[in-house]
C-alpha cells in the first residue's frame, strides 16, 4: 500500500489535538478522497504526512518507509508530492523557471532534466507553448494546471492534493477534475483533501469521511456515495 | 556666485559624476538590504556595521599586510560573507524557528543589538582612529574637460559589475532561482525539495558581502572607523524604502538617485540640506506611493 496511516494524534498545541487516532489507507494507483465537514482536520492531515507538523501518536508509512522525522522539503525525495492550499506558483517567474524548479532534486543532471521537460511538454503543449510567460500571467486555471504539472518533474509516486479546485470559477473546476483523473491514469496514487465533495466523489476510488478529527464513516465509492447525502446531514 | 558659474554645464556634469558615484555605493548596499528585506522580511539594522567591517578588512590588507587592494576587496567580501551566513545560522535562525509570527519584531530588534555591540567591540578593538588608505589607484583620467580620480572610477566600474554579476547570479545560477522561488512562496519552495533555511543563510551572507564589498570600495571616501557605517546604512534605508521594499533593482536605483540629490544639494544649497531633502523625499513617498518610487501598487516586482 503506498500510504499508510495508523493510530495519528496531532495538534497544533500539546493539550489540544486536532487529529485522534486516525486511521487512513491511500491504496496504489487509486484516488482516495478524504470529505469532512469545516474543522474535520482534513489539511492538518496532510500537514502531519507532510512533516509540517509532527504526529505525538500514530505512524505513517510510505511505500514501507516511516515517516517520522522528516521535514517538508524531504518529501519528494521519499516519492511524495504536495500540492498546497491556495496558489503555490512562482508568479514573477517564468512558467519554463517553475517546472525547472520542480526538477530541483534531479540536480545539475542536465540530461534527465530535459528528459523531464521532454516529458512534460509533451504531456502539456499548452505549458510549451506559454513557457516564456510569467506564472503570475496565466489565467486561474493555467496557474493550477503548472502547480499539477510541476508536482510531477521528478515522477513522485503520491500526489497529495489540498483542495485543488478551491478558488476557480465552476467552469474550471471540472477541467481540474479532469486533469486529476489523467493523473490517476498515469499511474499516480493520489490523496485530495476536498470541500467539494460531488465533483471530488466522482473520481474516487475509496472515500474517507473525517469529523471532528476522528475517522467518521469510509469505504470503497460506491459504498459511500448512496449514503453521501445522509453523511452530510450528520454535519449539520 | 554668479549663476552663470552654477549653471556651467561642464560643472553639472561634474556635480552629476560625483553624484553617480555616491549613488552607486549606495545603490550597492541598498541592494544587499533590499535582498534580505525581500526574501527573509528582515530589516536588518547592523548593515551599516557590515560595511565597518569591510572597510577593516580592506584596511588590514592593503595598509597592514601591504597586499595589493583587490585582495582586500575580496577579503571583505570573504569575511563578511562567512559573518553574515554565522550570524544568520545562530541568531536569526534561533528568533525564525521559535517565535512564530513576531519572529520579525525580535530580528529587527536583534539587529538593532548587533549594531550596538558591532561598534563597541570595533572601539575596543581597533580605538576611534580613522584608518584610511588615501589612494588605492593613484592618477586620474580626464573625461572630456572632467578630471576623475582613478579611486572614483573604480568605484563606479565595481558598482556596475557586482550588481551586473549579481543579477547574473540570481537569474541564472541553481541557488539564485532557489533565491527567487523562496521569496516568492517559501512554503511552495519547501514542496519542490528546496533547503529554504539554507536560501536564507545564503542570502543573508550575500547581503552582508555586498556591505562589506561597498566599505572596501568606499575606503578612500570613508576611512576605517567605528561607527563609519551610519551614514551610508540611512542612505540605503532611504533607498530601499524609495525603491519599494524588497525591489532589488528599485533600490539600486534610488541609491543612484539619492547620490545625485546629496550631490546637487551639497553644491546648490549647502551640503545640511543633502539630509532634509532626503528625509522629506522618503516621508513623501510613504504617504504618496508607499510601494514605492519603482514599484507598481500590487507589490509586483521584477
Amino acid at each position: 500500500m503506498a500510504l499508510e496511516i495508523e493510530g495519528v494524534t496531532a495538534g497544533y498545541v500539546k493539550e489540544v489535538p486536532i487529529l485522534r487516532d486516525v486511521d487512513l489507507t491511500a491504496g496504489d494507483g487509486l484516488v482516495t478522497v478524504i470529505i469532512g465537514p469545516n474543522g474535520a482536520g482534513k489539511s492538518t492531515l496532510l500537514k502531519v504526512i507532510c512533516g509540517y507538523l509532527q504526529a505525538a501518536q500514530g505512524v505513517i508509512r510510505h511505500d514501507g518507509v516511516s515517516l517520522s522525522g522528516l521535514q517538508p522539503k524531504d518529501m519528494l525525495r521519499h516519492g511524495i508530492a504536495y500540492l498546497i492550499q491556495g496558489h503555490s506558483v512562482f508568479p514573477r517567474m517564468s512558467v519554463q523557471d517553475n517546472l525547472e524548479l520542480g526538477a530541483w532534486l534531479l540536480g545539475r543532471d542536465r540530461r534527465a532534466i530535459r528528459q523531464a521537460f521532454d516529458d512534460l511538454y509533451t504531456r502539456y503543449p499548452l505549458l510549451r507553448q506559454k513557457r516564456r510567460m510569467l506564472a503570475g500571467d496565466l489565467s486561474g486555471g493555467e496557474q493550477r494546471m503548472l502547480e499539477l504539472a510541476r508536482l510531477t518533474m521528478t515522477q513522485p509516486k503520491t500526489l497529495l492534493l489540498d483542495e485543488p479546485s478551491v478558488g476557480l470559477m465552476p467552469k474550471l473546476v471540472d477541467s481540474v477534475y479532469q486533469e486529476i483523473a489523467r493523473l490517476k491514469e498515469h499511474g499516480y496514487t493520489i490523496l485530495i483533501v476536498d470541500q467539494n465533495v460531488r465533483k471530488a466523489m466522482h473520481i474516487a476510488d475509496y472515500v474517507y469521511v473525517l469529523k471532528l478529527g476522528e475517522n467518521s464513516h469510509h469505504g470503497p465509492r460506491d459504498d459511500i456515495e448512496p449514503r453521501l447525502n445522509a453523511i452530510i446531514r450528520e454535519w449539520i | 556666485m554668479e549663476l552663470s558659474i552654477l549653471l556651467d554645464p561642464f560643472i553639472l556634469a561634474e556635480v552629476s559624476l560625483q553624484g553617480l558615484i555616491r549613488g552607486s555605493m549606495y545603490g550597492l548596499m541598498a541592494c544587499g538590504l533590499s535582498l534580505i528585506f525581500g526574501l527573509m522580511g528582515v530589516k536588518n539594522f547592523s548593515h551599516g556595521e557590515f560595511f565597518m567591517l569591510g572597510a577593516y578588512a580592506m584596511f588590514f590588507v592593503a595598509v597592514i599586510m601591504d597586499m595589493p587592494f583587490i585582495l582586500g576587496i575580496g577579503a571583505a567580501a570573504a569575511v563578511l560573507f562567512v559573518f553574515g551566513v554565522l550570524v544568520e545560522r545562530t541568531l536569526i535562525r534561533t528568533l525564525r524557528r521559535r517565535a512564530g509570527r513576531e519572529w520579525l519584531l525580535d530580528a529587527f530588534v536583534l539587529t538593532i543589538g548587533l549594531m550596538v555591540v558591532l561598534q563597541n567591540l570595533a572601539l575596543l578593538t581597533f580605538g576611534s582612529t580613522r584608518r584610511g588608505v588615501p589612494t588605492l589607484i593613484p592618477g586620474g583620467v580626464e573625461i572630456g574637460p572632467i578630471w576623475l580620480t582613478n579611486d572614483r572610477l573604480l568605484i563606479l566600474v565595481a558598482a556596475i559589475l557586482i550588481v551586473s554579476m549579481l543579477g547574473v547570479f540570481i537569474r541564472y545560477t541553481r541557488m539564485g532561482k532557489a533565491m527567487l522561488a523562496t521569496g516568492q512562496h517559501p512554503e511552495a519552495a519547501q514542496t519542490l525539495g528546496i533547503d529554504i533555511n539554507r536560501v536564507y543563510t545564503y542570502t543573508f551572507g550575500l547581503g552582508a558581502a555586498l556591505a562589506g564589498i561597498a566599505g572596501a570600495l568606499l575606503i578612500s571616501i570613508f576611512p576605517a572607523y567605528p561607527t563609519v557605517g551610519f551614514h551610508p546604512v540611512i542612505k540605503s534605508i532611504a533607498a530601499v524604502i524609495l525603491g519599494g521594499l524588497g525591489n532589488v533593482p528599485g533600490a539600486i536605483a534610488a541609491g543612484v538617485l539619492l547620490g545625485l540629490i546629496e550631490a546637487y544639494t551639497t553644491f546648490f544649497l549647502a551640503s545640511g540640506w543633502q539630509h532634509v531633502i532626503t528625509a522629506v523625499l522618503v516621508v513623501l513617498v510613504l504617504i504618496v506611493r508607499p510601494y514605492g518610487l519603482f514599484s507598481s501598487a500590487k507589490g509586483e516586482r521584477p
